[in-house]
């Protein structure tokens, strides 16, 4: 019976448009499918009065026969309580078809404003939001939309219909229909104050399932750890601890839930009981014919339904215009990064100068002040420095990721801000940290950046990266499936695709965030080939780990709280012996020969 | 009885020959609750059609001459009585059928735990965990929804169907039985239609949402690549292209639901009953009261039509999801305890004899033969892919050899007691993974009821962990995890180590790839490693050149295959693919004294 109560459980969730906006967005989505709205309104008010129809047809039959009515008269009345019932089904079908397309064409359309908005937005956006987060608003609440907007139609025809039968009703008796009346506010105030109720055991229940949950999780993953040390039965014991207080939890809630539906059932009685006395005694007065009880009597089942739905529907459609709002405030959000012009961008020759650049990701913390740096074209340039030190916002700027507030970045000597940016990140190699790849096949992965690239051109791309060997060991070559997120290839082999991807793409610019990560030797040989290869020939910005990257550098640039404090060649920045020589033995002595062939003295001293 | 690694003594037997007879042994578990169930729905629908005869016979009280209001009042009073009496038996019969669902999700997500426990390695290894979090959760829970609502509503539709049909020949006449009848026959033919129809879709409209949700999932994971190569056009049509099928399968579904022929089948045959109603009644052969029942009966039947357009969905869904846990759970697996086997302390010899072994039927490991001597250190390198790990899980038993043998201290690792072996060989994983507990109970893990503080702080020190344990506010105590402290991958490794100092293991499997990024935690790492290894035979792989520089042995791995094997100076001197590694410091082929660059 959980469908009835999916309303009485939700928090209202606060919203920042104002219900009249919001009603107002909602409607500019249906404004296209006006007509076919309208029909589906058409459809929706004849069904009630058709369904209203057949119970005060039957009255009304049965009044008849007490007259000793001719077989036309019958063959009338059943005739055209046939033809409701037809024209009930045929109404009903068409509001369903109807308005299950023109929900289907909005919710389509809101998902692709929603994830062309997604698309359009600059990455500190993806810094602010969990990715699971901004997926749930691009197709989960448009779907909790699409659903708000079926049963608000199906409430409205209820509705409708018990209207229909109350005024019906009224005409006939008044009092009786009073009697009737005052059975809304006992049904109604019932499902409310249960709903608080029922909120809290849910919640409760929420939680314990969300321990169960994790404490499954958590063991299964570990499973290994268990077995290795032979200690399933705590973990069992753990389990089963859990589950029995998620069984008792549950129970407790599931009792609850259950009780609303046969507490109603009861007042249905109540007023049954209610109905038959007072119409029974009117009857005997002769104020009542059989036929107008009948339908006080049918009336009572109608619109008990129809009450307990809008008891639970105020919060459901309060939660189904907040889902909406989610959307709206994503397809509303302003971009942060702005273009001041699209200037087409003509083949660059790769220099990048930063010129005063102020800049902040949140406000508060300043990372680069006052920043100025120029990159030959051609020029390997190695960045190092601790965490923090503003490496990585380099290259963001460099990739027009996030807006900076200060002073200019110059390409070639145009502004950055001026280029078309498709055209200019065309141009610009992006190597992260942990390459992401997208399912599909090796080859779909290194053509992903430059889409028209033929199979041949792909293959010899790849066959540049450590002569192709890597490529051999595949177990379907460029063919195979790399799986969810490249999840079936080790790090190493995604580090030597995403090398592929700049080969193919030819970039002027290469941003590279070298990887942390350890990869078997034999790759990490690869990959140091391939990364050669991928320098040569371009301007090159490469957060540097690896201690040959420093060795190879041009120019090592060396960053201590946003500021350049040092720059110069592998040699003369160590032979200085400034913060230089402090980062290497940090961060690089351990990937020396000579650290690797006095290892073991280290160790027996220890 | 199947091959487990991990039993419990009274554990209770379900039949697992079938998805059904499974849910029926799990309902049948507590035979009292179906069987009240049961009994309190049919009562439900005999007070529910009471009620309608009583409203009629109400009406021809009323029609009669002579009544008077006190009469009116305790047929209306009865009513009453009747209509309490059938809320209450609904909601006992829901307290009964609740108490039911919940006690059958706790048993299957009981059973499915405790299965999971048992399976090998091997079986763990080929499960995707996020699979079987869908079993252990939603699919489970469908269990429960299946049979609360699903099953009582189903049962309620069935006896809603005959109760109220069985009281018309009852209380009125036979012939009235014509239009119901027809009702039914038409009922479960247009029904069977429907759900047929609809249940493609419903299917196909799931899947291709979770097809929308995953690609959308992917590019905003990966939108640094997408905007970092202005291909968000391109993302936008494939995500189109997959919210438009989506919809089409809506809207499909839509029109079928609209289509729900049941509806019309029940109000064309109550036209039909009106009419014989009315004809006989004109006749005098019908009271109006008699009419006034008729026709309430006829209500009743609403019901079970408009429940059947989403209960049977519930119960086709929780059939699937049972044959989905049912699946899981009788999943052979492959390994068992072998209680009976050699139980005694292990030496430290290791060799491997021909060893091949397949997965899936893919060859991984083709003919490698090697020996250990006790006390030696191997380190095996080689690309990922090339078989590594896998060669190193035979010797515990995670997986068994496909051909040849793997032999501990000469003898054959299948003839061991499988608690004897594992507890005499310490893994520590690639992935080290720790529990969300205290750095203690972590360090405990192996031996959690012997080890003291003073045990568990020696074996954090010998794995160079104490100094940063002691850097958390609650040292030993802090949690590990969500709710505590978030630890590197060096700290991690560490630990792993303290945990394996603490049971002592004869033989040590080391996966170690990960890679310290400051030089200071390498010293560390370095110190630690030196000391766990010390005095026990360790198969280890890792990305560490100054690891596998002083090996006793290395093995070079490529394809599954033993390329070759010595120490480092023969492989520099003989192996093309070792001497790749070591090109770019520049060291020279030849060995002798000349190393230093």
């Amino acid at each position: 019976m959980g469908w009835m109560m999916d309303g009485l459980e939700s928090d209202r969730y606060d919203r920042t448009y104002g219900d009249l906006n919001l009603v107002r967005r909602v409607l500019a989505y249906f404004k296209p499918h006006w007509k076919a709205m309208a029909v589906v309104v058409l459809a929706i008010v004849c069904d009630s009065a058709v369904s209203a129809g057949t119970p005060i047809l039957i009255s009304w039959g049965i009044d008849q026969v007490a007259g000793q009515m001719s077989n036309a008269t019958i063959a009338l009345i059943v005739g055209i309580v046939l033809a409701f019932s037809g024209m009930a089904w045929v109404f009903n079908y068409m509001r369903w078809r109807i308005s299950a397309r023109v929900v289907g064409d909005v919710v389509l359309k809101l998902r692709q404003d929603a994830f062309a908005a997604v698309t359009q937005r600059d990455l500190s956006f993806y810094d602010e939001e969990p990715s699971g987060k901004i997926v749930s608003r691009v197709t989960s609440d448009t779907q909790d939309f699409s659903e708000v907007v079926m049963l608000v139609l199906n409430l409205v025809s209820q509705l409708l219909m018990v209207l229909v039968l109350f005024a019906v009703l009224a005409t006939i008796n008044l009092r009786l229909t009073l009697v009737l009346l005052a059975l809304v506010p006992v049904v109604i105030g019932l499902a409310l104050s249960f709903r608080r109720f029922a909120r809290s055991v849910t919640q409760k229940a929420r939680r314990v399932l969300a321990k169960v949950n994790a404490l499954i999780q958590e063991s299964i993953s570990g499973i290994a750890v268990a077995k290795n040390f032979r200690q399933e039965a705590a973990v069992y014991k753990d389990f089963q601890r859990l589950n029995q207080q998620a069984y008792r939890v549950n129970l407790i809630r599931g009792w609850t839930l259950n009780t609303i539906i046969p507490l109603l059932e009861i007042t249905v009685g109540v007023g049954t009981a209610l109905i038959v006395y007072y119409g029974g005694i009117v009857s005997l007065r002769g104020l009542l014919t059989p036929g107008q009880w009948y339908l006080f009597v049918q009336a009572m089942y109608h619109f008990w339904g129809p009450l307990t739905s809008i008891a639970s529907f105020w919060s459901q459609f309060q939660d189904g215009l907040s889902a909406a709002e989610r959307v709206f405030a994503l397809i509303d959000a302003e971009p942060k990064v702005v273009q001041v012009a699209a200037e087409p961008v003509p083949k660059l020759e790769g220099r990048v100068e930063f010129r005063h650049v102020h800049f902040t990701y949140t406000g508060r913390e300043v990372v680069l002040d006052d920043f100025s740096l120029e990159i030959r074209p051609g020029e390997t340039v190695a960045i190092v420095g601790h965490t923090g030190a503003g490496k990585s916002s380099l290259a963001r700027l460099i990739a027009r990721f996030y807006e900076f507030q200060g002073g200019q970045i110059l390409i070639d000597g145009h502004d950055i801000r001026t280029f078309d940016l498709a055209q200019y990140r065309r141009q610009l190699g992006i190597v992260p940290q942990e390459p992401f790849l997208f399912s599909g096949t090796v080859m779909d992965n290194i053509r992903y950046t430059r889409p028209e690239a033929t199979d041949d051109e792909v293959r010899a791309a790849a066959r540049k990266i450590a002569n192709g060997e890597w490529v051999e060991l595949l177990p379907n070559g460029l063919l195979t499936d790399v799986g969810e997120r490249g999840g079936r290839l080790s790090m190493g082999q995604r580090q030597l695709v995403a090398l592929a991807r700049v080969v193919l793409a030819d970039p002027r610019i290469l941003i590279l965030d070298e990887a942390t990560a350890s990869v078997d030797p034999f790759t990490e040989a690869q990959i140091q080939e391939g990364l050669e290869v991928v320098m040569a020939g371009r301007t090159s910005i490469v957060i540097a780990h690896r201690l040959s990257t420093v060795e190879n550098a041009d120019r090592i640039i060396v960053l201590r709280n946003g500021r350049i404090i040092e720059e110069g060649t592998h040699r003369s920045l160590l032979a200085a012996g400034g913060h230089y020589a402090e980062l290497y033995n940090t961060y690089f002595r351990h990937q020396s020969l000579e650290y690797i062939e006095q290892a073991r003295l280290l160790a027996a001293g220890a | 009885m199947e091959k487990r690694e991990f039993t419990v003594a009274n554990e209770y037997r379900f039949n697992r020959s079938g998805p059904l007879r499974w849910i029926a042994s799990h309902i049948l578990r507590y035979p009292w609750l179906p069987a009240a169930t049961a009994l309190l729905a049919i009562l439900v629908s005999v007070l529910t059609s009471t009620n309608s005869v009583l409203v009629g016979r109400a009406f021809d009280l009323v029609a009669a001459p002579g009544t008077t209001p006190a009469m009116v009042l305790r047929a209306a009073l009865v009513i009453l009585a009747i209509g309490a009496g059938q809320g209450i038996a609904q909601l006992v019969r829901n307290l009964a059928v609740e108490m039911l669902a919940q006690l059958v999700e706790r048993d299957a997500r009981d059973e499915l735990y405790l299965s999971l426990l048992g399976k090998s390695l091997t079986f763990h290894g080929r499960q995707r965990i996020g699979d079987i979090m869908a079993r252990a959760t939603n699919d489970v829970h469908m269990l429960n929804l299946m049979i609360s609502p699903g099953l009582v509503f189903i049962f309620a539709a069935l006896v809603g169907l005959i109760v109220p049909i069985a009281a018309i020949p009852l209380n009125l006449r036979w012939d009235l039985l014509l239009s119901p009848l027809v009702f039914v026959v038409l009922f479960v033919i247009t029904l069977r239609r429907y759900v047929r129809e609809l249940d493609p879709v419903v299917t196909a409209g799931r899947e291709r949402f979770g097809l929308m949700n995953a690609r959308l999932a992917e590019t905003i994971e990966g939108i640094q690549v997408v905007k970092g190569s202005a291909q968000e056009r391109q993302e936008q049509n494939i995500f189109l292209e997959n919210a438009r099928k989506f919809r089409d399968m809506y809207v499909l579904q839509g029109k079928i639901e609209g289509r729900y022929l049941p509806l019309l089948v029940l109000s064309v045959t109550t036209a039909g009953a009106f009419l014989h109603a009315l004809l006989l009644y004109r006749q005098g052969a019908l009271t109006v009261g008699q009419v006034v029942t008729y026709m309430g009966l006829l209500r009743l039947l609403g019901f079970p039509t408009f429940i059947s357009i989403w209960t049977f969905a519930l119960i086709q869904q929780g059939v699937a999801s049972a044959r989905r846990i049912l699946h899981l759970i009788n999943t052979e697996t492959e390994l068992d305890e072998n209680p009976q086997g050699v139980a005694r302390p292990i030496r430290g010899e290791i060799e491997f004899d021909h060893v091949s072994f397949s997965y899936d039927g893919a060859p991984v490991l083709q003919d490698i033969s090697f020996r250990a001597n006790p006390g030696e250190t191997v380190a095996i390198v080689g690309e990922t892919g090339s078989g590594k790990s896998t060669l190193t899980k035979l010797v515990n038993r995670t997986y068994d050899v496909t051909a040849g043998r793997v032999l501990v201290d000469g003898v054959d690792v299948r003839d061991w007691n499988l608690a004897s072996l594992r507890s005499q060989i310490s893994a520590i994983e690639q992935d080290i993974f720790l529990f969300s507990r205290s750095i203690a109970d972590n360090i405990a893990f192996g031996a959690p009821e012997t080890a003291t503080m003073e045990d568990i702080r020696r074996a954090a020190q010998q794995a160079q962990a104490h100094d940063f344990i002691m850097g958390f506010a609650n040292d030993y105590r802090t949690e590990i995890g969500e709710r505590g402290v978030t630890l590197s991958g060096g700290q991690r490794q560490r630990l792993a180590i303290a945990r394996a100092f603490l049971t002592d293991p004869r033989i040590l499997i080391l996966d170690d790839s990960t890679s310290a990024i400051d030089s200071a935690t390498e010293d560390e790492i370095q110190k630690a490693m030196r000391r766990i290894m010390k005095g026990r035979t360790t198969l280890l792989i890792t990305h560490r050149l100054s690891q596998i520089r002083w090996a006793d042995r290395i093995l070079v791995l490529r394809r599954g295959r033993l390329v070759d094997q010595g120490t480092h100076d023969e492989l520099l001197a003989r192996c093309d693919a070792y001497r790749r590694i070591f090109a770019r410091y520049g060291v020279a082929a030849p060995a002798s004294d000349q190393k230093s660059a």
